[in-house]
């Protein structure tokens, strides 16, 4: 660090480390950390306890409004007034002589009983104040029932609640099962763009002069320049029911489109993987050729004047030489494929099943369940560290024998 | 292994309008230790890729054991390339690397294995089967090119500068050792160097280049002692040279009219007189006067450098810088003002033309 302040000055380092510093807790430590608190952190919404109590609480209004009703049954009796004036409205329900505004909840006693207009040969007072009793003594009973329920229930959600495993273990099973097809989808997705993307890099690596060198990486660069969802959204246009491909055969009379035999490209995972294999290219590309320019042409030259063929060549000399920029090309396209929203989202509307990345997104932004999201999201993060450590196995004789 | 005749009929190469090489008629014949010489651009490795087939001419033919090789790939000629960077592939172990070119034939990895171990018995390598080409000194990957390039059985091995990295005592050591290697296999090698003294020690016969074109062809001795141009004479070994105008020519002999004087030489190139001319003398073949020497020159001792076996003495005589080798005899070497003579069959008169260095 001394040496830093040296060479840069105290200012530029004290910014350089601020801004290191800055990097690392705001923008790994902590939303790491929270993401692996959130998924080990089960929390109930819309519980049955809530929902319990909630049914209690209403109950107890309407025990209330009872209550108010009895007791003015009770004057009413007091009074010996025989019930053969229709009262006015019952004070309960003010709004009994109107006519209600929506049909009445099904399964839902009216609360207090609306005494008609017109029904002035209704029951007698005495029997309605029996029935209110009788049915405010089973209410009640039925309130404390419900809360301790509610109390059960609580208690089992509070045991539940905080640090578990739940977030995991109630992924539906069909969700683990697009979890698995993910993985298998973006190991496609890697393995293709392994093979797209060694010949190009080849070819850039090892041609003739520099300046076809520079025109194959710009003509690869420049569609980088283009926001990634356009990138996308072209092939959507290409691939689309009415596009380019469709309209292409159909000039070419393989299919009609006027008869409706237009070709569903889309929301297959073939287009999945081809538009991912080209958005993510320069990510294969690049290491590929980053570590083939380091290879003495002479070698090839010498593998040729051995009688080596183009296939012996590249399995024995070039590829062995490629590995270590094969291994951090194959990391980065896995990584990308297996996060990869925008495509699968765009390319893929109305695939069946969802992929992963789909999946987590909707939990975070569509259905709130950032704990859920997180869980699924740490297992993405579990499975691409595990690839890393795979193939960095699978590589590492190669990455050793470079460093001997 | 048998080695094979190679010849170059009229073997050119341009690029654009640049000519690498000019067209060249060369005759290397089987078995033969030939070593192309010239100064570093000369078109040397152009010459060895044409006849590897790395390049396709752009005029004249290669013909191989009498046959025309020049549409053939390399892989289908029977010579093989040593590269003046080795191109070991670092990442296989020794003994792949040898057996490589039998693995590309399909021969079982058991037979492979064998051949390769004979190979590297062969290059002084026994016991090194496994280690890696970083794990062996210069010399020995050296030699592990060698091998490798023999398991092929080329009746022509070309070897581009294959010492040029190396220190000068492996390079004298791998001098002895190729030679041995090839009286060995009796396979044509065909060597490239910009190192006189290297294609003086090992070869058979020297081309001398310059500039795309061959300037001389010859036995080494030849090569050392009668040169056919001015190039040669001071590309090959060292020479003092005294430009001048000729004077007249007798019996094979040439008189040259220097600053210093009359001269006399070998009138190698016919001259009639009034020619611009030079005139060679080897440092060894000057030497403080004696009765016998026809020829004397007066010039000032500079400075005497020990080189062993004997003193180089530089002199100065008016702009006139001469070399003289004294052979140490355990007197100290002559200091101040002193007389040189030669004898005129040892200097070599020639037109004048360019030279080596300057
Ligand atoms: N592919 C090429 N395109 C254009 N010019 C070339 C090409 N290859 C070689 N040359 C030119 O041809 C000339 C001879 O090259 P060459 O490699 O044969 O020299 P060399 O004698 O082997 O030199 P060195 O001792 O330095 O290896 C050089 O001037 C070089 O610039
Ligand atoms: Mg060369």
């Amino acid at each position: 660090m001394g040496e830093m302040a040296r060479f840069y000055g105290r200012f530029l380092t004290g910014l350089i480390l601020a801004l290191v510093a800055f990097w690392f807790l705001a923008l790994i430590l902590m939303p790491q950390i929270s993401m692996i608190q959130r998924a080990f952190h089960y929390e109930a919404r819309d519980g049955a306890a809530a929902q319990a109590v909630l049914e209690a609480n209403r109950l107890q209004q309407r025990v209330a409004t009872m209550n108010f009703d009895i007791r003015a049954l009770e004057r009413e009796v007091a009074a010996g007034v025989s019930g053969a004036a229709p009262a006015a409205p019952s004070p309960s329900n003010p709004f009994a002589g109107l006519p209600s505004p929506g049909a009445p909840r099904p399964g839902l006693p009216t609360p207090g009983l609306t005494p008609s207009p017109g029904g002035a040969s209704a029951e007698a007072p005495e029997a309605r104040l029996e029935r209110l009793r009788a049915e405010r003594d089973g209410l009640t009973e039925t309130i404390a029932e419900s809360r301790a329920t509610a109390q059960r229930l609580r208690a089992e959600e509070a045991a539940a609640q905080g640090w578990s495993l739940r977030n995991f273990t109630l992924m539906s099973p069909l969700h683990w099962r697009i979890f698995g097809l993910t993985l298998v989808y973006a190991l496609c997705v890697t393995a293709l763009s392994f093979l797209v993307c060694y010949p190009i890099a080849y070819a850039a690596a090892q041609a003739k002069t520099p300046r076809r060198t520079a025109l194959l990486l710009l003509a690869l660069t420049i569609p980088y320049a283009l926001n990634e969802l356009l990138r996308i959204f072209a092939w959507t246009m290409i691939l689309a029911n009415q596009g380019l491909l469709n309209h292409a055969l159909d000039a070419l009379g393989i299919i009609d489109l006027s008869q409706g035999g237009a070709i569903r490209w889309l929301a297959s995972n073939g287009s999945v993987f081809l538009v991912m294999v080209y958005t993510y290219m320069l990510f294969m590309v690049f290491p590929i050729y980053g570590s083939l320019e380091t290879l003495d042409r002479n070698q090839i030259e010498a593998a040729r004047d051995l009688g080596a063929s183009s296939w012996r060549i590249h399995w024995r000399v070039a590829l062995p030489h490629a590995r270590p920029g094969v291994a951090v090309g194959a990391i980065m396209t896995f990584m990308l494929a297996v996060g990869s929203l925008s495509v699968p989202q765009l390319v893929g509307p109305g695939l069946h099943p969802d992929w992963f990345s789909q999946i987590v997104n909707r939990n975070f932004f569509e259905s709130n369940s950032w704990n859920v999201g997180s869980a699924q999201a740490l297992l993405l993060l579990v499975s691409c560290t595990i690839f890393i450590f795979l193939v960095m196995r699978v590589f590492r004789v190669g990455i050793r024998e470079i460093a001997r | 292994m048998q080695g094979q005749e190679v010849a170059l009929e009229r073997l050119g190469m341009r690029f654009g309008e640049f000519t690498a090489v000019e067209p060249t008629d060369l005759t290397i014949k089987a078995g033969e230790f030939f070593s192309i010489l010239g100064p570093s651009g000369c078109g040397k490795t152009t010459i060895l890729r044409m006849v590897s087939g790395f390049q396709s001419p752009s005029e004249g033919r290669v013909l191989i054991g009498g046959q025309d090789m020049t549409a053939l790939p390399p892989n289908k000629r029977p010579t093989a390339l040593i590269f003046q960077t080795l191109a070991l592939f670092p990442l296989m172990t020794i003994w792949e690397n040898v057996a490589f070119g039998l693995e590309a034939q399909g021969v079982p990895k058991a037979r492979r294995r064998k051949r390769a171990e004979e190979l590297l018995d062969l290059v002084a390598l026994g016991g090194q089967e496994d280690k890696r080409p970083s794990q062996l000194s210069g010399g020995q990957r050296q030699r592990v090119a060698v091998a490798r390039a023999l398991a092929v059985e080329p009746a022509v091995l070309l070897l581009d500068e294959p010492l040029s990295a190396l220190d000068l005592k492996l390079r004298q050591h791998m001098r002895a050792e190729l030679k041995t290697i090839q009286r060995r296999t009796g396979v044509t090698f065909i060597y490239i160097t910009h190192d006189q003294g290297e294609a003086l020690a090992m070869s058979d016969r020297v081309a001398v280049m310059r500039a795309g074109r061959v300037e001389q062809v010859g036995p080494t001795e030849e090569i050392y002692n009668r040169p056919a141009t001015s190039f040669a004479a001071t590309f090959v070994g060292e020479n003092n040279l005294f430009r001048g105008r000729t004077a007249g020519a007798e019996g094979g002999l040439v008189e040259v009219e220097t600053p210093f004087g009359l001269l006399r030489g070998q009138n190698a190139d016919s001259l009639g007189s009034g020619e611009e001319a030079m005139l060679f003398i080897r440092p060894e073949r000057l030497a403080p006067a004696r009765p016998e020497h026809d020829l004397r020159l007066r010039a000032q001792v500079e400075r005497a450098d020990l080189e062993g076996p004997f003193f180089n003495l530089h002199l100065r005589a008016g702009d006139q810088r001469i070399l003289l080798q004294l052979p140490n005899e355990g007197a100290t070497p002559p200091e101040g003002e002193m007389e040189l003579g030669f004898s005129s069959r040892d200097a070599r008169v020639l037109r004048a033309g360019a030279l080596a260095h300057g």
